[in-house]
């Protein structure tokens, strides 16, 4: 048993070394490519590496971690927003870590469920807590708000919507599909730009929202349409017979949906509604031109400060490089929620 | 009319979209008379007062509103065309290359695809902005015998000046744009059926020649769709332009709506105009589309 182990694992090896080899050397073409490449390459990192390490000044990235990660939150709390990502890091690391047989499914899924209540509570305070303005939350936990509030918001107006769209209901399929269509054809920042300044003229006398919660609705109006369309795209792809057997056990519409074509559909459309959450995620950054102090808008705020006037590159390489780690965390975790998904389904098949 | 279950639910609906609707124009009547403005386009005509700092059509700053917002829908649209055609360039080039058997290739375009699909658009406008064009010395830079010409002002391109603010918009959306479609590209080629391929290999026909004639024109059926909406969000990107001060037609609508204070208004006009817009590609699109499905050169 060992020794055809070790002969598969050989064998594999010496495939994928001759796979390499005439991956990159077969051919005259192919050579010349191989070579000019590596050579780009090397000259390229190798001046990367230099400016990390020593052309760069990381001063500003350096005197102002505290900024980038909560804004002008008051320091003698700042201790609220510092557990919450430390909540939201070592859950989202817990699921993607940890191997499919032994992940808790009703603990990791309490877990999600509870992340947005507890962050509103850390950092909006009320119940026992000082209470402190949406107006100086900032840095990540306030993207991380924004992302997750209006992906949650999303979420469910985007399953109504895909449901009225596909519904027998003429006007109510009709205004759907008007609404979806309008917003899908404008630019975000227009939707944004709604929320902000158009809303409130929207509103009784009297009634005010805060600038946080008004850019949280127009992300979720505009995500929304986006979902819908992914959601429908997955609802119309289960076969008709499940339907009709689901007709034939004797459930009504309503079980019918719940637990026959949402299901299914939800997990035909994960890769897309995936896309959709990075999107938004890269999007909060707009509000960094409405005036918002995210990640983005703090770090404009910061060169705007003469003693970081030469920080630009500094700056944005590292917030890209946050940015570019939290899309590649999300589409993990995604990743672990769908193979998890289809994993159930296997194993109810082998029963 | 017969009055069974589902014709009255319709009629529910309907009654409670309309009052929705009713009661937010309600309350924006009561707030614009509560502020004295009411709703009304006069302002259009008047003379604007502000300067643009580039335009394809002669402007002053005495000219109308109507005027000045047409300005912004031209280099709004010189931005999009351009865009696309960059952006088709980058991400058929890194399309094919994700597909080589080059292992070096497929690296350098997954690292590409990655970066560039992963970090916000506006991050990398503000990149391209602040980071590598701004910096460029006040002197300009000949390069090619005078041929490109580079300063922080302006590039130049033989007889072409296009402003550093137009050359970062158009490098950003591009090189962002360019890796989805390297992404629909990729998956158009991989949906060619494997015999294809076998195929044009055992007629002794060149890699390059059989991408070309042979896989190519057959992808374009699964590349179609994925790429009109990337030609749209294109479009639609680039109203990110007000990030780095270049006047499109958002810029220029956010101006004007705060110079007149008709936020209604200005906003209906900007949703228009991109309506106009989207369903302007949208029908070149299937078009295109149409003609590639009823051509016998790119039939299956």
């Amino acid at each position: 048993m060992k020794s055809k182990n070790n002969y598969k694992m050989q064998y594999g090896i010496s495939k994928i070394k001759r796979n390499l080899g005439r991956g990159l050397f077969e051919g005259p073409t192919n050579l010349i490519i191989t070579i000019s490449l590596s050579t780009i390459l090397s000259i390229i990192i190798s001046k990367i590496y230099s400016w990390i390490v020593f052309d760069a000044d990381w001063s500003v990235v350096k005197n102002n971690l505290t900024l980038f990660a909560f804004g002008s939150y008051p320091q003698v709390y700042i201790w609220r927003p510092l557990i919450w990502l430390l909540i939201v890091i070592s859950i989202s690391l817990y699921t993607i870590m940890m191997p499919s047989k032994f992940l808790n499914k009703h603990i990791v899924a309490t877990a999600w469920l509870f992340i947005l209540p507890v962050g509103i509570f850390l950092l909006a305070g009320g119940f026992g807590l000082e209470e402190v303005h949406t107006n100086n939350w900032g840095g990540i936990s306030l993207t991380l708000i924004l992302t997750i509030s209006s992906g949650l918001l999303a979420l469910p107006f985007g399953v109504l919507l895909a449901l009225g769209r596909q519904s027998n209901l003429k006007v109510l399929s009709n205004f759907c599909r008007l609404y979806i269509d309008i917003v899908r054809a404008s630019p975000l920042i227009t939707v944004l730009f709604f929320g902000q300044l158009l809303i409130p003229l929207f509103l009784p006398q009297g009634l005010e929202v805060s600038r946080v919660i008004r850019a949280i609705l127009a992300f979720a109006i505009f995500a929304a349409s986006y979902m819908a369309e992914d959601i429908r795209g997955g609802i119309q792809s289960i076969p008709k017979t499940q339907i009709e057997a689901a007709e034939a056990l004797g459930l009504n519409k309503f079980e019918c949906l719940i637990l026959i074509i949402l299901p299914q559909g939800f997990r035909v459309a994960i890769p897309s509604l995936t896309n959709q959450m990075i999107g938004l995620l890269q999007n909060t950054s707009l509000m960094a031109i409405l005036g918002l102090v995210e990640l983005l808008g703090i770090t404009r705020s910061l060169l705007a400060n003469p003693n970081y006037i030469g920080g630009y590159m500094e700056a944005y390489v590292w917030i890209g490089l946050i940015y570019w780690l939290s899309c590649t965390f999300i589409s993990a975790l995604f990743r672990k929620l769908e193979n998890n998904l289809s994993y159930n389904i296997n194993k109810s098949e082998a029963k | 009319m017969s009055f069974n279950k589902s014709n009255i639910i319709q009629l529910i609906i309907i009654v409670l979209i309309t009052s929705l609707i009713g009661i937010l124009i309600n309350n924006l009547l009561i707030n614009l008379i509560r502020s004295d403005m009411g709703i009304s386009y006069n302002w259009i005509f008047q003379s604007s007062g502000f300067a643009i700092s580039e335009s394809t059509i002669p402007i002053k700053s005495t000219d109308s509103y109507a005027l000045v917002l047409l300005t912004g829908w031209i280099n709004s649209i010189k931005v999009i065309i351009t865009g696309l055609i960059l952006a088709s360039l980058i991400g058929t080039l890194f399309g094919v290359c994700s597909i080589s058997k080059n292992i070096l290739l497929r690296f350098i375009s997954f690292i590409y695809v990655s970066i560039a699909r992963q970090v916000p658009l506006l991050i990398q406008l503000l990149f391209w902005y602040f980071v590598v064009l701004l910096p460029i010395s006040r002197n300009p830079i000949h390069i090619m015998n005078s041929w490109i010409i580079i300063s922080n002002q302006n590039i130049s391109l033989g007889s072409i000046n296009l402003s550093v603010e137009f050359s970062a918009l158009v490098i950003g959306l591009s090189i962002f744009t360019g890796a989805s479609i390297a992404e629909v590209i990729r998956g158009g080629i991989n949906s060619v059926y494997k015999g294809q391929w076998e195929a044009y290999q055992s007629l002794g026909m060149s890699e390059f020649l059989g991408l070309r004639k042979i896989i190519f024109p057959q992808s374009l059926h699964a590349i179609i769709p994925g790429l009109t909406s990337q030609y749209l969000n294109l479009a639609k990107n680039t109203t990110l332009a007000i990030a780095i001060g270049y006047p499109d037609i958002y810029a220029i609508s956010d101006t004007t709506i705060t110079q007149t204070g008709r936020a209604i208004e200005g906003f209906f006009l900007l949703m228009a105009s991109f309506l106009l817009i989207n369903t302007i590609l949208t029908r070149l699109m299937e078009k295109a589309n149409s003609y590639i499905v009823n051509s016998t050169r790119f039939k299956k």
